[in-house]
């Protein structure tokens, strides 16, 4: 009896760790461009998904029309936010870099909360709500969309990556951004693009994410910590392992939830970073994270 | 240095401040001497805040677990034991003074800057949750009811008299720490903050200042919590999530980091801004959200650094750059 549910706890369990494998990947391109860890990342997200909600249902945009909308807004927030208030102070110590983001993060916040208040949005999904059965495992149509989208837009920044010149060139500042400056490689340009990069990833993730959960104005909040431990577990500014430690997590929370108690679904996000910080701080595929003194 | 010397003794007249307030509850009306608690509160917490993030220079975002902490503290031996408040000063202290021994244990193991952010978040999170999850003791998201403080028996069930005992409080936590910050512990901060190797090379161990910082920052910030929650009568998990993070931060940010004086003046600021706002859920988020971005931007020592240029008696010694 146990034990036949297991596939079904995987399936759902994929399912999340999908989405938070996209919040942590928009993260960590975001860290691993310019060494900082945008706070206010878990917002940006949420203000991707609200951004859909107003072009599509409130503009009566197409689905995907309002999506490209959306990105492009978000892209656009997030490359200005690195321009004009990241750049200023990114000589400044990290405490003002980190509250930096953490205020725009809660600007946004204000901002949807004051139009929106504490009422919930469902997006409506531009796909029918159905259910496949695969022997006993019930798969949600939801289930196939994110996970669809999400391999989809991996594989598609994978090709950027390895193949295209633009992934030669953001490898290159990746690994050393005095070098790529060398080679004349704009890097405030691209430190700046990449923001907008990352933002968009994270309102991809919102929309996502919007399909499953009501929106509220707090959504970011919960968003950033989910992101933060895939980001650790999977070892911080690793590409690869962002998406192995979303998956990894959203299979934690489910089976952890599951077998043991059902308060993991709620705390694994908490304990992760904290246990993974202290055990391994390197994560699974990461560096170490940790100053000797 | 004569500049210096002048500003040590100009520095005493600083201690008339409280005894100047000692009649403000004749002219100001409840709302106002609410408002006004409400600012004492926040002085030990942004202090403790400050000695941590200001002073030392470590990211740790966990001071609304203290918060927390304290205040639960407080609640739960008020309403569940039958203790009087003055009673549960100590104990809240201690509670949020191990708090924050926890919380350094990951700044010992050498995590720092943004991975240091994180876990100390998390922290924070984790300890929402508890309250959230342990109804017997909480009233979980519902919140519990904070029986009316008594000090020596005298009950503080108004405002004003709540006021005096804040004021007392207020004022030892603030000299305590104006004492620590001068003696060579506060010289000891200035050296790790600016080099935390060079500190350690030097003899200094940095290990145990980090510890020191944290638990008496988490025990300063205990006690606010348990004037806090005495003041607001009904403590819910709400009052201790993300948001009240923020506006811990705003009061470091704009007063001035690593400014004992900074602590005091961004808890008066923070605590009286939105009162003049009318307030709409999420305005406070948005307001606070921009001064913030605009202080780091244009003013980035915060209001401390303005009252310093006016005159030496004013610059923090044991604090630069």
């Amino acid at each position: 009896m146990m034990l036949s549910l297991l596939p079904q706890l995987i399936v759902s369990g994929i399912s999340s760790g999908m989405l938070y494998a996209l919040i942590a990947l928009s993260m960590t391109v975001v860290y691993r461009a310019t060494t900082v860890v945008n706070f206010g990342q878990g917002d940006m997200v949420s203000a991707g998904a609200y951004a859909v909600f107003v072009f599509g249902m409130g503009f009566g945009l197409p689905f995907l029309v309002a999506m490209a909308l959306a990105l492009a807004l978000l892209f656009v927030a997030g490359f200005a936010m690195q321009r004009w208030l990241m750049q200023p102070i990114i000589a400044g110590p990290h405490l003002s870099l980190a509250m930096m983001a953490l205020a725009v993060g809660y600007t946004l916040r204000g901002a949807l909360r004051l139009e929106w208040g504490n009422e919930t949005i469902n997006l409506t999904r531009p796909y029918p709500q159905d259910v496949y059965m695969l022997g006993n495992v019930v798969i949600t149509t939801d289930d196939v969309a994110i996970c669809g989208f999400v391999l989809l837009l991996f594989a598609a920044l994978f090709v950027l990556l390895q193949v295209t010149p633009l992934g030669k060139v953001i490898q290159a500042t990746f690994q050393s951004q005095r070098g790529a400056a060398l080679v004349g490689i704009n890097v405030p340009a691209f430190h700046a693009t990449m923001w907008g990069g990352g933002a968009a990833l994270g309102a991809i993730g919102g929309v996502l994410l919007a399909m499953i959960t009501p929106l509220t104005p707090d959504l970011g909040q919960w968003t950033l910590v989910q992101g933060f431990a895939a980001m650790t577990l999977g070892g911080f500014g690793s590409l690869g392992g962002a998406v192995a430690g979303g998956i990894l997590l959203g299979l934690t929370e489910k089976l952890l939830g599951f077998y043991v108690n059902t308060m993991f679904i709620e705390i694994t996000g908490y304990l992760v970073p904290i246990l993974v910080l202290m055990l391994r701080p390197q994560g699974l595929f990461g560096r170490r994270a940790v100053v000797r003194v | 240095m004569a500049g210096a010397s002048q500003g040590t003794g100009l520095r005493r007249l600083f201690w008339v401040i409280p005894l100047a307030m000692l009649p403000l509850p004749l002219w100001l009306n409840p709302y106002q001497q609410y408002v006004l608690n409400t600012a004492l509160v926040y002085v030990p917490v942004g202090i403790g805040f400050n000695l941590v993030v200001g002073n030392l220079g470590l990211l740790a975002f966990s001071n609304v677990a203290y918060f927390g902490l304290g205040a639960y503290t407080s609640g739960i031996l008020t309403a569940s034991l039958g203790l009087p408040w003055w009673l549960t000063i100590i104990p809240a202290a201690i509670v949020g003074g191990i708090a924050g021994f926890v919380a350094s244990i990951p700044a010992l193991r050498g995590v720092r800057l943004f991975y240091l952010a994180i876990m100390t978040l998390a922290f924070g999170e984790l300890m929402r949750w508890t309250y959230i999850r342990w109804e017997t003791l909480t009233g979980g998201s519902m919140g519990m009811a904070v029986p009316t403080a008594t000090l020596f028996g005298w009950r503080l069930d108004s405002d004003r008299s709540r006021f005096y005992a804040f004021l007392i409080l207020t004022v030892l936590v603030v000299a305590a720490t104006d004492r620590l910050l001068r003696s060579r512990f506060g010289r000891a901060f200035m050296a790790i903050k600016d080099n935390e190797l060079a500190a350690a090379a030097m003899g200094i161990r940095t290990d145990r200042y980090i510890v020191l910082t944290f638990a008496w920052g988490g025990a300063v910030v205990g006690i606010g919590g348990s004037m806090f929650a005495i003041s607001v009568g009904h403590l819910s998990p709400v009052s201790f999530d993300l948001t009240e993070l923020v506006l811990q931060f705003a009061i470091i940010m704009v007063g001035g980091l690593g400014s004992l004086a900074g602590s005091i003046i961004g808890a008066a600021v923070i605590t009286v801004l939105p009162q003049i706002f009318i307030s709409f859920p999420g305005f406070e988020e948005l307001v606070f959200g921009l001064l913030i971005i605009l202080i780091i931007l244009f003013l980035p020592r915060g209001l401390a650094s303005l009252l310093a240029r006016l005159h030496p008696a004013f610059v923090e010694r044991y604090y630069r750059g």
